[in-house]
């Protein structure tokens, strides 16, 4: 079954409280943008190993995810 | 010992072995992937010329157990001093803030 980006961002979602999320991708190569409380006080390594944690087996199809995490604050300041 | 642990033991030696340690898909020269490309590309721009590059997609075992090594799924993984640093996205962030400088700087500093 081929892998949407729609289908990404649910199962993030799913597993992590996120304040904001975009998700885009040709089913194997995706990019995100996800903005998430939880992040906070975590350095990027551990950021992205929680997001990887959230999609667990899920990861098996994708081939890659480059992302970009980003706290509430940071998001805000962003923008 | 299983095909897991043997692998997880020869990634274990190879980054605490090697101050700097790039697992990537094909080689800094011929890369297969765009991210592996990137992540070898940033080594460069930080001016390290010595480090040990490892080709994934010619070792079965640590192309399939490397992932359990730091709970890090993806390729690229670039390792100083035995630790994951991370992805190539993190390599670029980290590259950007001049903190992959820093920490290659201490690394190969002797």
């Amino acid at each position: 079954m081929k892998v949407t980006p729609e289908m990404v961002k649910n199962y993030i979602q799913q597993g992590l409280d996120c304040e904001h999320i975009h998700v885009d991708g040709d089913g194997r190569h995706f990019e995100a943008v996800i903005v998430s409380k939880e992040f906070a006080g975590l350095g990027m390594l551990k950021q992205h190993q929680l997001v990887y944690k959230v999609l667990g087996d899920r990861m098996g199809p994708i081939h890659a995810l480059s992302m970009k995490t980003l706290t509430p604050e940071q998001w805000a300041n962003q923008a | 010992m299983d095909a897991k642990t043997i692998a997880l033991e020869k990634i274990r030696k190879t980054v605490t072995e090697n101050p700097i340690v790039l697992y990537m898909k094909g080689t800094p020269q011929f890369p297969q992937c765009g991210f592996s490309g990137r992540a070898a590309q940033v080594l460069k721009a930080c001016g390290v010329d010595r480090y040990v590059a490892v080709n994934v997609l010619a070792d079965q075992e640590v192309f399939d157990n490397l992932r359990f090594y730091a709970d890090f799924p993806t390729f690229p993984q670039l390792y100083i001093n035995g630790e994951l640093i991370g992805g190539s996205d993190i390599m670029v962030g980290l590259y950007e803030q001049g903190e992959l400088q820093k920490l290659i700087e201490t690394a190969t500093a002797h």
